[in-house]
């Protein structure tokens, strides 16, 4: 026993530190059990941190996170990077051209930056131990392994309950009863608007923005933004975010959601390890600590979507109660400037 | 044998040579090397790196991509032109004039300097909102109207908002020159019987004006080169901005060269200015000797004292006064949306930021120490130039001055890309550490610093040097003894004016910064961007106070006369 694990850390943290990746990663299609778990730890105990940088959470709970993975596994500090995910890929394609190695785990919302990461072979192929704590449609979002399942969020209607009846449908957002009233997010400026402009122009044609546009609704930039405009009175319904909606309902504020008839819109956020990480072993635990109870337990304090079966949402819904779509990666990819070019001719911005 | 007195004089003036060499190195390092990285970049193909002039051609014909420029030209000159006609009088009112409340005042244009003008614009944002800001609902609660009268979602808005943290720019430029100019002329118009508006308009302001203009310009480049503001008020008003723009450029698929393509005309936008600025003072000498220290009276303000104050305080009230009482208002409730209602009253936010925070802590302690730094390094930079260049001892001297104010109108997002690729390699592996911030943020306000000194050195006349040389002191020791003396004030001024701006500065920061480097802005930002009102008003509240008594301390202890010049 002894021996196997100072061979294993032999190979896990010489070698690896030596060669850049860990053994482990060789294992990815075989049974990881939870004794390797342990000894990752053991192996990320000698690196002593991960860096994280994500964008799929506010700077509060990103630092509940934090808490909750340094109570699991004390010995290893968290230095996170919060930015919206345009700017921590760009950081991130900066490091890569300049060869530097700073980063273990990147979070962010656009699917899309997976897809060209892994073409540019940057990305670690492993099997998380506890993958198959998943609901089993999302246990491997990329066949080979180099990155999964992250984060869940839905972007439905927001309203406020004090001044009006949600819309049942997305249709009914062109109803004359919400002229004014609407307030939504920009899709070239963020990734979760830009999933919902693809969803509704691939279902209902450009049209449907033609109509809303009628209803001149206030155009931000960020999918929150909505929140705060129906937080602060500026406007009273949106297409946003389930989970800042839910934090601020559970907070005390006139917000409440609605998913609307036609299919709330499902937006499915990778994780992944970078194949050069200066902490390999740290950042592989921190992988599969997003498969854990307290991670799930944490995120829906702050209103995320739960990961693993048998934690319930903040609101007791699951994925099989909503109604929902999901806009595929290579669609996005297409679609998203395709939309943005449309969007910037049918609201001049 | 002795050595001759001109040999002596020579090896002065080659030790001054070499401090240039060292400065103009630097200014290599962190001008030249940077921006020309950007300018190779936006002569190469996207995937191939093969050089194209395809980004400029794209750039500059597709009108999605025009109109933009129009917008931000239309946001810096309008912004750039109320500045100056407000900072102007005021700078006048508070240094020539016995207004009362000038202490108030002072400390009003201080606090609008250290505040970023993003939080400035979220602070409007809470004020002036169509329908949810509180002047609108005061307006319609009193009035009865459906709906209130501003919209701070506007062009209007964006400029108005921009102007009021750009008035101290200018008004602290317009101060330092009143403040250094002597007082020969104006008594020799009032021994004439000229009456004080007439020597104000005919004396006065002629005198100030290579400081009216190097405001003016500074607006400018600053509302061109603006990120924060603009995304937050003119996305909602339909309009995209320069800035705004370049933003979209770094979606995903990405577009590096294309930015660096769309930014590379600011350098000439900035080159077409200081040329104007040249032509504009170049045809006038207002070049004075220092004679500091001569007494002045203060114009009388007489039963208009009061009044005069009313109008006075207006700017400062808005710019500071309304903000602050919504962002207070906003750090004080549980939740923001609710109001102003008993039990949404916490001290929650204040508890979090002070003590479960540690970032917060960290922040300011960066951002201080780095901005010193910063400013000094800029300072000593801006110092050698500008005189060397003012007084002609080198060759080419305009092109050192579109070198010193180059990076001022490159907006912070596309810099730090040139910072990122120069000081990502060895043998300068600055990534990673404070010094690539310190160096970006010594960079982008480099030309503050310059072109404070620049204007300082114009009001100084080259006699007294002249005279000190003649007597056979060499250049150096002329330079110590005579002209840094009289320059105190406007290096003071001109430190400041870097330090202040540094302790704000985001645009660079966002893409330069490491989990252990976190400085103040980065931090609000964060909590802004996520919709985190309540954190975000507390955070700024607490950041700004201690702010403010630091730079309060540092205006005490070190430049007392900058604001308060020739007052007393």
């Amino acid at each position: 026993m002894n021996s196997s694990r100072s061979r294993f850390i032999t190979l896990t943290g010489a070698a690896a530190a030596a060669a850049g990746i860990p053994r482990i990663a060789d294992a990815r299609k075989q049974a990881v059990t939870d004794a390797d778990v342990s000894k990752l730890y053991d192996a990320a105990k000698k690196e002593g941190k991960v860096v994280w940088w994500t964008a799929h959470f506010a700077q509060e709970a990103a630092e509940k996170i934090r808490e909750a993975f340094k109570a699991k596994y004390p010995g290893i500090e968290v230095e996170f990077i919060r930015q919206t995910a345009q700017v921590i890929y760009q950081r991130l394609s900066q490091d890569l051209k300049a060869g530097i190695h700073e980063l273990d785990v990147f979070a962010s919302t656009d699917e899309a930056h997976y897809v060209e990461l892994k073409k540019q072979n940057v990305l670690a192929e492993f099997q998380p131990a506890d993958i198959d704590k998943l609901p089993a449609q999302f246990r491997s979002l990329d066949p080979d392994g180099s990155y999964q399942l992250g984060s869940l969020a839905f972007i439905i209607v927001n309203y406020n309950p004090a001044k009006i009846k949600p819309a049942a449908r997305w249709t009914d957002l062109a109803d004359a009863r919400f002229k004014g009233q609407i307030t939504t997010g920009h899709p070239a400026f963020s990734g979760y608007v830009g999933n919902w402009v693809v969803a509704m122009n691939d279902k209902y044609g450009w049209d449907y923005f033609k109509n809303l546009a009628a209803n001149n609704p206030k155009i931000n930039r960020s999918i929150n933004d909505t929140v705060t405009d129906i937080l602060g009175g500026e406007r009273t319904i949106g297409a946003g975010p389930d989970n800042l909606s839910l934090f601020k309902k559970a907070t005390g504020n006139s917000i409440d959601i609605a998913y609307p008839q036609d299919g709330s819109v499902l937006i499915v956020a990778p994780i992944a390890v970078l194949k050069d990480a200066p902490h390999p072993n740290a950042g592989r635990l921190f992988e599969n600590f997003v498969y854990s109870r307290e991670y799930s337990e944490a995120i829906v304090k702050q209103g995320h979507f739960p990961l693993r079966i048998g934690v319930p949402s903040m609101n007791g819904m699951t994925l099989e109660r909503i109604k929902w779509m999901r806009v595929k990666a290579e669609r996005l990819a297409s679609g998203v400037p395709e939309v943005v070019a449309k969007w910037r001719e049918t609201f001049g911005v | 044998m002795k050595p001759s007195a001109s040999e002596a004089q020579r090896t002065q003036f080659d030790a001054g040579a070499l401090v240039f060499v060292l400065a103009a190195a630097a200014l290599a390092l962190m001008v030249v090397l940077p921006l020309g990285w950007l300018f190779a970049t936006s002569l190469q193909q996207h995937d191939t790196g093969r050089f194209t002039l395809g980004n400029y051609r794209e750039a500059f014909t597709a009108s999605i991509y025009l109109s933009p420029i129009l917008n931000s030209l239309i946001l810096a000159l309008s912004v750039a032109t109320i500045a100056v006609a407000v900072g102007t009088p005021l700078a006048f009112l508070m240094t020539r004039t016995d207004l009362p409340g000038r202490a108030i005042l002072r400390v009003a244009v201080v606090a609008a300097f250290v505040t970023p003008s993003f939080l400035g614009a979220q602070a409007w944002m809470l004020l002036a909102a169509p329908n949810a800001g509180w002047l609108n609902k005061i307006w319609v609660a009193s009035t009865g109207a459906t709906h209130g009268p501003l919209n701070i979602y506007s062009l209007a808005g964006a400029v108005f908002v921009m102007s009021l943290y750009n008035i101290p720019y200018t008004f602290t430029f317009v101060s330092v020159a009143l403040g250094s100019m002597p007082s020969e002329m104006e008594d020799a118009a009032a021994i004439l019987g000229a009456h004080s508006l007439r020597r104000t308009l005919s004396i006065t302001l002629p005198l100030a004006l290579p400081a009216i203009v190097a405001g003016f310009i500074m607006s400018f480049l600053e509302a061109l080169a603006e990120f924060g503001a603009p995304a937050f008020l003119l996305i909602p008003a339909r309009a995209q901005v320069i800035t705004t723009q370049l933003y979209l450029f770094f979606q995903y698929p990405s577009r590096v060269e294309l930015a660096a393509a769309y930014a590379m005309p600011l350098l000439g936008v900035t080159a077409i200015l200081l040329l104007a600025q040249r032509r504009l003072l170049g045809r006038k000498r207002y070049t004075m000797i220092g004679s500091k220290g001569a007494r002045r009276n203060l114009i009388a303000l007489g039963r208009a004292r009061w009044p005069i104050f009313a109008l006075a305080i207006v700017p400062p009230m808005l710019s500071v006064g309304l903000p602050y009482l919504a962002l207070l208002g906003t750090s004080l409730s549980r939740s923001w949306g609710r109001g102003p209602v008993f039990g949404n009253l916490t001290f929650y936010w204040y508890h979090w930021a002070i003590f479960d925070n540690p970032e917060a802590k960290n922040a300011i302690l960066h951002s201080f120490s780095y901005s010193f730094v910063a400013a000094t390094i800029a300072l000593a930079i801006a110092t050698t130039v500008a005189f060397a260049v003012s007084r002609k001892l080198v060759p080419l001297g305009g092109l050192f001055a579109f070198v010193c104010m180059a990076p001022f109108v490159v907006p912070g997002i596309i810099l730090a890309i040139g910072f990122f690729s120069a000081y990502s390699h060895p043998p300068l592996l600055l990534y990673g550490t404070a010094w690539i911030l310190i160096v970006a943020f010594a960079t982008r306000f480099l030309p503050i610093a310059f072109s404070n000194l620049m204007t300082a050195l114009q009001t100084l006349s080259v006699d007294l040097e002249n005279a000190a040389q003649t007597l056979g002191a060499g250049r150096i020791r002329t330079l110590f003894s005579i002209t840094l003396p009289l320059l105190r004030t406007g290096m003071l001024s001109a430190w400041l004016l870097a330090f202040i701006p540094a302790l704000r500065e985001l645009s660079c920061a966002i893409f330069l910064f490491t989990p252990s480097t976190a400085v103040m802005s980065t931090v609000i930002f964060d909590f802004s961007d996520a919709g985190n009102f309540e954190a975000v008003a507390t955070l700024g509240i607490v950041i700004m106070a201690i702010t403010l008594v630091l730079v309060g301390a540092m205006y005490r202890f070190l430049g007392r006369s900058v604001m308060e010049a020739q007052s007393v």
